[in-house]
C-alpha cells in the first residue's frame, strides 16, 4: 500500500469522505482541490500515484481537467467520481483518458476495488 | 497511418454492407414490424460509419451517421417503421453507394448529400425531439474476420453499463484491434442497455488472458470468447476467406492454360516415343495439371447471388417507377459461375429483367381485367444443366406482341410480305436479337432505348452461351441464358474440315452421329436427318465456313447433334478428332462476318484451331 492519492472535489463532505475511506484502507491522501484547475496544478505539484477526480467542478471541470493531466502525464492514473445519470459524462471521461468510475453516493468497498483496479 | 493502401478492401467491404443494406430494407418494408432487418441494417450503417471514418472520408461517415441515427430511433421507438422513413433510408442507400465511389476516386464531397442529411436529421428531429448528441466513431479496423468473437456479460448491479462497457472495450484495446462492437457504444448508454454486448478482438492472446483481462475493468460478470471459425459456420459468406485480387486469378489461370497447351504437346511427344518413362512422367503432369487446373476453376466460381442480390432493390425501384405490382423472386442463388462470366451476365439480366417490368407485366387494372391477379410474377432462376448453367428470366405478363414484332420485321424488310403469323419461338427470338430491333413504342427511362435484345445476344453469345426465348400471348415470357460455367479452359469436340480443325465446346453438344447416304431427307430445300423419330437440319461445315471443300463426298460422314433447349442441329464434318481440354482466347471476329467463332486456341501441336460459336450454327 502507502499510494498517494489526491483528491480532487469541490464539496469538502465529499473530499473527506473519499480521504476516509481511502486512509481507512491505508492509501495517503497526499493532497486536495476544489476546482479543476487546482488538480492539475496539484497534479503537476505532488504527482501523486491516483487522482480521484469529481465530475462537475467550478473552474473548469473534471473532465477538462482529465484531458489537461493525461497531455502533461500520459500514464496518469485517475479515478472518475459521479452521480447517477451522468452517463453521457462519464463515458466522455473515459474517452479524455480516465481509467475508472465509482458512483455516487459511495460504497467504500466499491471505491476501494476501484482504486485498486486502476493502480492494479 | 496512412490509409490509402485499404482504398480497396475499403471499397469492396463497403459495397457488401450495402448490398445487405438494401437487402435489409426491402425485407423491412415487406414486414415493417420485424426486428432482424432493423438490427442488420444499423450494423451495415454503423460499420460503414467506422470504417469511413477511419479512412477520414468525413461525407460517408456523416452520411451513416445520419441512416445510422433515425435506424437507431425507429428501432427503439414502439411504431413501426414509416413509409416516409424507409424511403428516406432507401434513398441514403443510394447516396451512401455514390458517397463511397467518390470517396474513393478522392472526391470526398458532402455538398451532393446535405440536402438529404438534412431530411434524416428533420426525420429524426420529427420522431425524438432530442436526439443524443453525436459521438466519434468508434475505430474500426478494416479487416474483415480477423480475431475473436468475445461476448460480455456486465454483472446486473453495475452502474453506468455502458460506461463499464467502455472501460471493457479500452482493456480489451489493449490487447489488440477491437471492432464491429454491438450494440454501439452511444447504443450501450442508453438506459435500455442491459449489459451484453459482443465485438471482435484482433489479437494474439489466448482465450484465458482475454477473459482476465476484461474482468479486471470491474463489474464483469463473464465473457465468452468465442472461436471465430465455428461462430462464423452457418454463414458461409465469412469464414475463412482471404481476397484476391480478381487480376491475380486471370494471370493464374492464363498461365495454368500455358500449362494445358504445354501438357498436349508432351503428350504428343509422349505417345510418339513410346517410352515407358517418358509416359509415366507425361501422366504425372497431366494428373496434377488437371488438379491444378480444377483448382483455380473453383477459386475463380462464384455464386450468383453476389450479382442477383442487387436486384430485388433494382425491380422494386422499377415496378414503382412503372407503377406496376410486381412480386419477385430469385431462385438457385447458390449456384455458382464463373466471377467473369457472372460479371459479363449482369447487365443482359438488367436489360431482361427491365422488359419485363416495362413491357411484360401489365398495369394491375388490365391484369385484373384480363382475370389476372393483379400482382405479376417475376422470377430470376439459376439451374446448373449437365455442362452449363441456366438462367431464366420469366414474367407472367402479356407476352411478346408477335403481330407488332412481324409488322416491324417486314417494315425492315427482314420477313416476306406474304408471312401472315410468327407462331414459332424460334423464328421470334432471331427476329428479336437483330440489332436495332426494338418495337417500344416510345423510349422510356426504363427500356426501349434502340438497344434491345440484340445487345443481350452478343454478350451471352461472346460468352459462349445461348439465348432462348418463349412466349404465350397474354400468359406472359420467359427468356432463358444457357452458360458455360467457366470461361477460361473448357473441354471441346476437335473435328477436321478439309485441312482445318475446329473445336466445338461441348456446352451445347448432344451426340455425335452419323449421315450415311441415303439417310438424308430434302425437306423444303434444307437436308433433315432422322434421328430416333426427330428430324435434325444438317449443316454442313465447310459450306457455312465458307472454306474449299474438294474431293468425292464419303458414304457415311460424322456428324456432331448440337442442341440448344428444343432446337437441334447436325454440323458435318469430315472426320472427329476426338475431345480434349482447350484454353479459350477471346476472338474478336471482323465487323460484318458470320459470327460462327466465339475463340481461338492453341492445340497440343503448337497449331492453332478456331472455336466454333454452337449458337451460330444452330
Amino acid at each position: 500500500m502507502g499510494h498517494r492519492v489526491l483528491v480532487c472535489d469541490d464539496a469538502i463532505f465529499m473530499r473527506t469522505m473519499i480521504t476516509d475511506i481511502l486512509s481507512g484502507a491505508g492509501y495517503e491522501v497526499v493532497g486536495e482541490a476544489e476546482t479543476g484547475l487546482q488538480a492539475i496544478e496539484r497534479y503537476r505539484a505532488l504527482n501523486p500515484d491516483l487522482v480521484t477526480m469529481d465530475i462537475v467542478m467550478p473552474d473548469m471541470g473534471g473532465i477538462d481537467a482529465v484531458r489537461e493531466i493525461v497531455k502533461q502525464d500520459p500514464n496518469a492514473k485517475i479515478l472518475m467520481c459521479s452521480a447517477m445519470g451522468q452517463q453521457a459524462l462519464v463515458v466522455e471521461a473515459i474517452q479524455a483518458g480516465a481509467k475508472d468510475f465509482v458512483v455516487k453516493p459511495f460504497q467504500p468497498s466499491r471505491v476501494l476495488e476501484a482504486v485498486q483496479r486502476v493502480l492494479g | 497511418m496512412d490509409v490509402s493502401r485499404y482504398a480497396d478492401l475499403f471499397l469492396s467491404e463497403s459495397r457488401e454492407h450495402l448490398t445487405a443494406f438494401n437487402h435489409l430494407l426491402l425485407e423491412w418494408e415487406r414486414e415493417p414490424a420485424a426486428r432482424e432487418p432493423v438490427d442488420g441494417l444499423f450494423r451495415a450503417a454503423h460499420s460503414l460509419k467506422g470504417m469511413a471514418a477511419t479512412m477520414g472520408y468525413a461525407a460517408v461517415a456523416e452520411l451513416a451517421h445520419r441512416a445510422e441515427n433515425l435506424l437507431d430511433l425507429v428501432r427503439r421507438g414502439p411504431a413501426p417503421v414509416t413509409p416516409a422513413q424507409l424511403d428516406l433510408l432507401f434513398r441514403a442507400a443510394d447516396a451512401l453507394e455514390r458517397a463511397v465511389g467518390a470517396a474513393v476516386a478522392g472526391r470526398d464531397d458532402a455538398a451532393p448529400h446535405a440536402a438529404l442529411v438534412a431530411e434524416l436529421d428533420a426525420e429524426v428531429g420529427r420522431a425524438a425531439p432530442a436526439p443524443a448528441a453525436a459521438r466519434p466513431a468508434a475505430p474500426a479496423v478494416p479487416a474483415a474476420g480477423k480475431g475473436v468473437a468475445v461476448r460480455v456479460t456486465l454483472s446486473p448491479d453495475a452502474v453506468l453499463k455502458g460506461a463499464r462497457a467502455l472501460l471493457v472495450l479500452a482493456r480489451a484495446g489493449a490487447l489488440g484491434a477491437v471492432q464491429a462492437v454491438t450494440p454501439t457504444p452511444s447504443e450501450m448508454e442508453a438506459e435500455a442497455f442491459d449489459g451484453r454486448f459482443v465485438f471482435r478482438l484482433d489479437t494474439a492472446a489466448g482465450p484465458d488472458r482475454i477473459e482476465a483481462a476484461l474482468r479486471a475493468a470491474g463489474d464483469v460478470e463473464s465473457v465468452e470468447v468465442v472461436d471465430e471459425s465455428a461462430e462464423a459456420a452457418p454463414d458461409a459468406a465469412r469464414g475463412r476467406h482471404i481476397r484476391v485480387d480478381l487480376r491475380r486469378l486471370d494471370e493464374l489461370m492464363n498461365l495454368i492454360g500455358e500449362l494445358v497447351i504445354a501438357r498436349g504437346r508432351l503428350d504428343a511427344l509422349s505417345a510418339r516415343f513410346a517410352e515407358p518413362d517418358l509416359a509415366d512422367v507425361t501422366h504425372d503432369i497431366g494428373r496434377l495439371s488437371a488438379s491444378l487446373q480444377g483448382e483455380i476453376l473453383q477459386a475463380r466460381m462464384v455464386p450468383v447471388w453476389q450479382v442477383f442480390d442487387r436486384f430485388p432493390r433494382m425491380v422494386r425501384d422499377l415496378a414503382r417507377q412503372m407503377q406496376r405490382q410486381v412480386a419477385f423472386r430469385v431462385e438457385g442463388k447458390e449456384i455458382e459461375l464463373d466471377r467473369a462470366i457472372l460479371d459479363e451476365i449482369a447487365d443482359p439480366l438488367v436489360h431482361l429483367l427491365r422488359n419485363a417490368v416495362d413491357h411484360g407485366i401489365e398495369p394491375a387494372e388490365e391484369r385484373v381485367a384480363r382475370g389476372k391477379p393483379a400482382m405479376g410474377q417475376l422470377v430470376l432462376a439459376a439451374v446448373r444443366e449437365r455442362a452449363s448453367v441456366a438462367i431464366r428470366v420469366s414474367d407472367d405478363g402479356r407476352g411478346i406482341d408477335r403481330a407488332r414484332v412481324l409488322h416491324k420485321a417486314k417494315e425492315l424488310g427482314l420477313v416476306a410480305d406474304e408471312v401472315e403469323q410468327l407462331s414459332d419461338d424460334d423464328a421470334l427470338a432471331h427476329l428479336i436479337a437483330l440489332a436495332g430491333f426494338s418495337t417500344a413504342e416510345h423510349v422510356t427511362d426504363v427500356s426501349g432505348r434502340g438497344v434491345g435484345i440484340d445487345a443481350v445476344t452478343t454478350t451471352v453469345r461472346a460468352l459462349g452461351g445461348s439465348l432462348e426465348v418463349k412466349s404465350e400471348d397474354g400468359r406472359g415470357t420467359v427468356f432463358t441464358i444457357r452458360l458455360p460455367t467457366t470461361l477460361a479452359i473448357v473441354r471441346a469436340l476437335l473435328a477436321r474440315v478439309g485441312t482445318e480443325t475446329y473445336a466445338l465446346p461441348l456446352t451445347h453438344v448432344a451426340e455425335m452421329a452419323e449421315s450415311r447416304r441415303g439417310e438424308v431427307q430434302l425437306v423444303q430445300g434444307r437436308e433433315i436427318l432422322m434421328l430416333r423419330g426427330q428430324a435434325v437440319p444438317l449443316v454442313r461445315l465447310w459450306e457455312r465456313l465458307g472454306v474449299p471443300h474438294a474431293g468425292p463426298r464419303p458414304t457415311s460422314q460424322p456428324v456432331i447433334v448440337l442442341a440448344m433447349g428444343e432446337r437441334r442441329s447436325g454440323v458435318v464434318v469430315d472426320a472427329l478428332l476426338g475431345q480434349q481440354e482447350i484454353v479459350v482466347k477471346p476472338f474478336e471476329p471482323p465487323r460484318g462476318t458470320t459470327p460462327v467463332f466465339s475463340g481461338a486456341t492453341i492445340l497440343g501441336d503448337g497449331a492453332p484451331a478456331l472455336i466454333l460459336d454452337a449458337g451460330g450454327l444452330i
